[in-house]
């Protein structure tokens, strides 16, 4: 997919100004962030199963290369096939070349965030493959041709009425109030292609090295009907998802679950392994695996960053987030939203064009306080912004920051010396006046009016703090 | 000389780990976790945990499947679970039903107790006459799918199916209603023992392709947070536990 993470600002000003928007992002924190405080607290040892879980993430990613190799092994064992990609292309070109060759029509999708940055869709539409998600919130967005707006729940931007008007225009049913029509119309429309699809694709939320088992979790119970009805089933997966054992998954499932939803577990978890055995009464003839790199292994190769592999992609961090539930999920223009987001989307697809994302946080630390895998975003902001202004090697990356670090260097110099910022204060303190109204300073000239576009700033007092102690206050 | 896709793949990865070029370090014996004998110790207890405390197990899946939306009935006899079946198939002026061919289905004697209801019970197996496009055919048209449990788990109100012979994926899937039934005995304390028992599964080459822990109608809150059920799975869930 296309990033738009440049256009941050913009989306983030249409969001604020957009009442439905808030309202719907007002409602992650009533609703799943709300009810993962209370999963939590009625989970005896919440906070241990973090600990355990990180540890295993954090072991797993130290030897990624053992157990990439273990899984490769197991799914050929039980009869699969594993393909390793290094990028979307490879990843696209892959899996269209295997419809094309099956001769599919159809394809049936379950959400799958990595097909989103491939932007697989679209490579299917060119092939004249129909690819059709099934996930009703992904399903919506499909036909809206939107990105979705949260990890979780990607639709929850658009209100009834938006769906039902979309549903209208699409597929020509009839306008409705009631959720329950609309769910049962999706029912419908998805029913058919679920029986006419020849390939299921889905994403995999845990892959099992010892045993090569895909693990899928959903509510709606469209992942089952994907790796159940078509005759080929296509997992694509990040590198990062893997966990050595089953021994893992009750801890796992717990976090993911309880942080995600605050549901004591979701209607359906499914564990995939290879194709239909030859005595099983149905499912697959065919199982792969795609295994996708993507820009992964800067994060990798970066030991500052590697903990954001940790990731189980509950959203929680999202709905934690003061910043994400103002500025909402488009405005950071790319397939990952939120505080994670604002690390992994940087580092996949170019940290030049991204460079407002690492500041697109108060660094108040409720996201690190939030994830089920303790993983520490505001340091790993802090180590972006520090990149940007210093330069990495980063794809895209500019020198962008000369300004910033003239500056830097200013306020060094003044805070240093006490001459120098009495100095400093004084001249201020004349410059200002004509930008001061009512105590604020509205609009700076450039370059810094980038901070009075969308705030104010105090104007300095008419006599310093330091002047009024002198005077004994 | 060009490497393999799949090489260059690996490369990256051990470079980005810092691990020697061609060489990947195995994980320590202790971080590789049990042992076999160890695992058929656990999975030993666990067995013995499910007999041992079958009867408070039961009540706890009672409490915690209702909660999690299933309908459930506690069946004092393999009749009253037969009753209850053909009350559901009754109610729901069910012209056909699909089921697989666990035991305790066979043993409740399903397939006569529900012939004066009218219902054309399909049993979801090759071999009796159907190949797997036309047993498929049967669940699509279904308005109701019966199984058995192979598990159960007390802790998430889940009852658990492994798709095998005999057991069809599509059963407990595709038709709008699903009725479980579950065994005294089959019910686990919690997730965790799953798994413990599925990775000794796994060790006999018993895991088999597929596995399924339901844990209440599908749902969905994608709009506006609102729950619907039977999105794509059943709406309508039952859960049979005997004894
Ligand atoms: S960073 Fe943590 S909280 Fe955020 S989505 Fe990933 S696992 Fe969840």
């Amino acid at each position: 997919m296309e990033p738009k993470t440049k256009q941050f600002n913009q989306g983030a000003a249409l969001a604020i100004r957009d009442e439905k928007a808030q309202k719907s992002l007002l409602g992650l924190y009533h609703g799943f962030h709300a009810a993962r405080l209370r999963a939590a607290d009625a989970t005896p040892n919440w906070e241990e199963l973090r600990d355990h879980a990180r540890a295993i993430k954090a072991h797993t990613v130290e030897h990624l290369d053992y157990y990439l190799a273990q899984v490769e092994a197991n799914v050929a064992k039980a009869g699969g096939k594993v393909f390793f990609a290094a990028d979307a292309a490879e990843a696209n070109k892959y899996v269209v070349d295997l419809a094309k060759a099956r001769g599919v029509k159809v394809v049936i999708k379950s959400k799958s965030m990595v097909s989103e940055e491939m932007g697989l869709n679209h490579q299917f539409e060119a092939a004249g493959i129909e690819p059709v998600e099934t996930d009703l919130g992904e399903y919506v967005i499909q036909l809206a041709e939107e990105t979705p707006y949260h990890i979780v729940a990607p639709a929850i931007h658009k209100s009834r009425q938006d769906v039902s008007e979309l549903f209208h225009r699409k597929l020509g049913s009839a306008p409705t109030d009631k959720i329950t029509d609309l769910g049962r119309e999706a029912r419908r429309q998805l029913r058919q292609k679920f029986i006419q699809a020849d390939m299921g694709i889905t994403g995999a939320n845990f892959v099992v090295a010892e045993t090569g088992t895909v693990v899928i979790v959903t509510n709606e119970g469209n992942g089952r009907m994907c790796t159940s009805m078509p005759r080929i089933h296509v997992a694509i997966t990040g590198m990062e998802k893997l966990v050595p054992s089953m021994k893992d998954l009750g801890t796992f499932l717990r976090l993911l679950i309880r942080s995600a939803t605050g549901q004591r577990i979701t209607s359906y978890v499914t564990a995939v392994t290879g194709p239909r055995r030859s005595n099983d009464e149905d499912g697959p003839e065919e199982f792969h695996l795609v295994i996708v790199d993507n820009g992964r292994s800067r994060l990798l190769a970066n030991p500052e960053l590697r903990e954001s592999l940790y990731c189980i992609r509950c959203g929680a961090c999202l709905n934690a987030c003061p910043v994400y539930r103002k500025v909402g999920g488009h405005a950071y223009g790319w397939v990952y939203p939120g505080p994670i987001g604002a690390i992994v989307s940087p580092v996949l697809t170019g940290l030049g064009d991204a460079k407002d994302l690492p500041y697109a946080s108060s660094l108040c630390g409720a996201c690190r306080e939030a994830c089920p895998v303790r993983i520490n975003i505001p340091r790993m902001l802090l180590v972006l912004r520090r990149e940007l202004t210093e330069g990495t090697a980063y794809p895209g990356q500019r020198r962008v920051a000369l300004a910033e670090r003239m500056a830097m260097r200013g306020y060094r110099m003044a805070f240093q010396g006490r001459m120098f910022l009495g100095l400093a204060t004084a001249t201020g303190r004349v410059v200002q006046r004509p930008l001061v109204r009512k105590g604020r300073i509205r609009r700076m000239p450039p370059p810094l009016s980038g901070w009075t576009r969308y705030r104010t700033f105090p104007a300095l007092p008419k006599h310093s703090f330091r002047s009024r102690w002198k005077r004994g206050l | 000389m060009t490497t393999a896709p799949r090489d260059e793949f690996f490369r990256t990865i051990r470079q980005a780990l810092g691990h020697p070029e061609g060489h990947t370090p195995a994980p320590s014996a202790t971080a590789l976790g049990r042992t076999r004998g160890d695992v058929d110790a656990g999975a030993r207890h666990v067995r013995e945990v499910m007999q041992r405390d079958a009867g408070p197990l039961l009540a706890q899946l009672a409490e915690t499947a209702n909660q999690n939306g299933w309908k459930v009935l506690r069946a004092p006899s393999l009749d009253t679970a037969a009753d209850y079946v053909r009350d559901v198939v009754r109610r729901l002026e069910a012209r056909s039903a699909v089921r697989t061919a666990h035991d305790i289905l066979n043993r409740m004697k399903l397939d006569l107790r529900l012939a004066d209801t009218g219902v054309a019970l399909q049993v979801m197996a090759q071999g009796f006459g159907l190949d797997r496009a036309a047993l498929r055919q049967k669940a699509i048209e279904a308005d109701l799918g019966i199984t058995g449990a192979d598990y159960a788990i007390a802790e998430t109100g889940s009852c658990v199916l492994i798709p095998r012979q005999g057991v069809s994926r599509l059963a407990s899937l595709v038709p709008p209603v699903h009725v479980a039934v579950v065994e005294r005995g089959q019910v686990l304390p919690s997730l965790d023992d799953l798994f413990t028992l599925r990775r000794d599964d796994f060790l006999s080459g018993n895991l088999g392709s597929y596995m399924n822990i339901i844990s209440g109608p599908s749902r969905s809150a994608d709009i506006e947070y609102t729950l619907i059920t039977g999105v794509h799975g059943p709406g309508e869930v039952h859960m049979v536990l005997m004894g």
